[in-house]
């Protein structure tokens, strides 16, 4: 492999690895606040894409499509965990992880009667005319996809360090009893996050589908390597949470590059299972530990 | 009038009943202090105020109104703060943040928390210079020093206390229990739940004896220092008598 070629792979590693960090994300927001682990989070993901491309065909240009696509997935999270989590709350985490379970095929088959079985597309962000790196070429999209994921990430933070409702959803992840005392609403700070972070998916979404398209059944894989991202940064830690997601989607690509047979493709997606697996014999609580070191 | 009064309550965990017809009153500026060993339901009893568990007979009211609708989060909004067992801080978070959080329920009504902040490191210089340390990496001293902090940061009309003088050497008990003096004489009530009843009823107006989830001897906090009974069963070396002090939670 060439350093050009390698440039390559790394350029298409980040733009679907942020994909992966935005859903890895995702899954911490809601694991942090309830210790659930959402498996129709990958739904969120699809979603997002999904309603952007109806929007779009509604005759909305594609910012306000992008807003309202993250808009609608949001309340679609918040209205998820009104009805289908909040009833499960004395019946224990596992019965409301199990509900996930089948909300994602709710959704997944729901997207299939809204939208069809075919693939759809969304014009890139700006143009697809590549732009050359050394002998390399980057899509325009690309750019788009890691200028948006960082905005998320940093303004995230900036909600953690630095405003109340951040704080006070801290709070309620280290030690949700003492939060209520100060006066903290526990199931506030609950559908808030499922409302971040069906949102986050949902962007990720919508600047994925110019590159790869989006139909009712992406969901289950993007969550799933979501899902990897997450265990792989340590489950319940944000940074981890993305670097996961990034080291995930460029290993991915790597490893297509270096096997030598052709179709060699196919094994990509045993690649992120890979890694999860041997995450978890090696070091189980991630690469940077999980939510336990938050802990007082 | 922040008057504090329970009766005839009970509850318990799952089917098991722990609580038995209690009766109590704190009047405004009031402390009364619960003593009784380990295991006799003190912290139960608080968190039935504080609302982290429910009640399953009786009444609790406070300022005249029933509490029975209201949440945990809306009683500390209320003036009525409590102070968890074991200080309950937010570990990763640093001394300012806990504070900041402490303010949480007067964030929309309150005072400025500048202005509280300062309060609370002129009476806990130690805090004032720790502001950007974790709240984990303190002394148990610093600890309960910032728990009672951050209850002074929601503007409280009566503190709940559970055993602020757990795992904390003679001498910081001390301190501590000279500060809630101070705060009492400010006209703060007070509802102390502790072990060492010793230096509990030697800051109570009033005190209560529980045994088994019963109040079982009732009267003035300086009559039951007097009280042989008391003193036999209460007054151990360690404080702690019926039974080892042994770590809860
Ligand atoms: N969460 C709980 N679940 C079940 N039983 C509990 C729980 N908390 C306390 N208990 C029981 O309730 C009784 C009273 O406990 P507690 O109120 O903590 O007593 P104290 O604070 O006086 O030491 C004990 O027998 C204890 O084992
Ligand atoms: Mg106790």
């Amino acid at each position: 492999m060439t350093f050009d070629q390698f440039l390559q792979y790394v350029f298409s590693g980040v733009t679907t690895g942020s994909i992966y960090a935005l859903t890895a994300l995702g899954f911490t927001l809601i694991y942090n606040a309830t210790n659930v682990i959402n498996f129709a989070q990958g739904e969120f993901v699809m979603l997002g894409g999904l309603t952007a491309v109806s929007l779009h065909e509604a005759g909305a240009p594609l910012a306000l499509a992008f807003v309202g696509a993250v808009a609608i997935v949001a309340t679609v999270g918040v209205v998820f965990q009104l009805l289908a989590i909040r009833p499960l709350h004395s019946a224990g985490i596992l019965a409301q992880i199990i509900v996930t379970v089948g909300a994602s095929l709710a959704l997944r088959t729901g997207a299939m009667l809204i939208w069809g079985r075919e693939a759809l597309p969304l014009p890139p962000f700006t143009g697809d005319e590549p732009i050359k790196v050394s002998e390399a070429t980057i899509l325009p999209q690309t750019l788009w996809v890691l200028g948006l994921t960082l905005v998320i990430v940093v303004t995230l933070q900036l909600f953690y360090r630095r405003t109340l409702t951040g704080k006070a959803v801290r709070a309620c992840s280290v030690n949700q009893g003492a939060a209520r005392l100060m006066g903290i609403s526990y199931s506030k700070v609950v559908l808030l996050s499922f409302g971040m972070s069906a949102a986050i998916s949902a962007a990720g979404g919508v600047m994925i589908t110019p590159v790869s398209f989006m139909v009712y059944s992406s969901g289950a894989l993007i969550g799933l390597k979501g899902f990897a991202a997450a265990i792989f940064g340590g489950l319940g830690n944000p940074a981890g949470a993305v670097f996961g997601g990034l080291a995930l989607g460029i290993l991915e690509t790597l490893a297509i590059g270096a096997l030598p047979m052709s179709g060699a493709s196919g094994y990509k997606d045993a690649v992120a299972f890979l890694i999860l697996l041997i995450v978890l014999f090696v070091k189980p609580q991630g690469l940077f530990g999980g939510r336990s070191v938050e802990k007082a | 009038m922040s008057e504090l009064s329970l009766s005839q309550v009970s509850t318990g965990y799952g089917r098991i009943q722990i609580l038995h017809d209690i009766d109590l009153r704190v009047g405004d500026g009031e402390i009364v202090t619960i003593v009784g060993a380990n295991g006799a339901g003190k912290t139960t009893l608080l968190r039935v105020i504080s609302g982290l568990i429910g009640i399953w007979g009786g009444t609790v009211t406070f300022k005249g109104r029933s509490l029975s609708r209201s949440s945990v989060e809306a009683r500390a909004g209320l003036g009525l703060v409590q102070i968890p067992e074991g200080r309950q801080l937010f570990g990763s978070m640093t001394v300012e943040e806990n504070l900041e959080l402490g303010a949480y329920c007067r964030r929309r009504d309150g005072r400025p928390f500048l202005e509280k902040r300062d309060e609370v490191f002129t009476l806990f210089p130690r805090l004032g210079e720790r502001r950007r340390q974790q709240a984990g990496t303190l002394s148990g001293g610093e600890q309960q020093m910032l728990a009672i902090g951050r209850a002074l940061m929601a503007e409280p009309e009566m503190l709940l206390l559970d055993e602020p003088s757990m795992g904390l050497a003679p001498l910081l008990v001390k301190e501590i229990f000279t500060t809630l003096r101070e705060l009492n004489s400010r006209g703060l009530g007070m509802l102390l739940v502790e072990q060492d009843a010793r230096i509990a009823l030697k800051l109570a107006d009033r005190g209560m004896v529980m045994e088994r989830g019963r109040v079982v001897l009732e009267d003035k906090a300086s009559a039951l220092l007097d009280n042989p009974e008391v003193q036999a069963i209460y007054f151990g070396q360690h404080g702690g008598g019926g039974g080892s002090r042994t770590e809860n939670e």
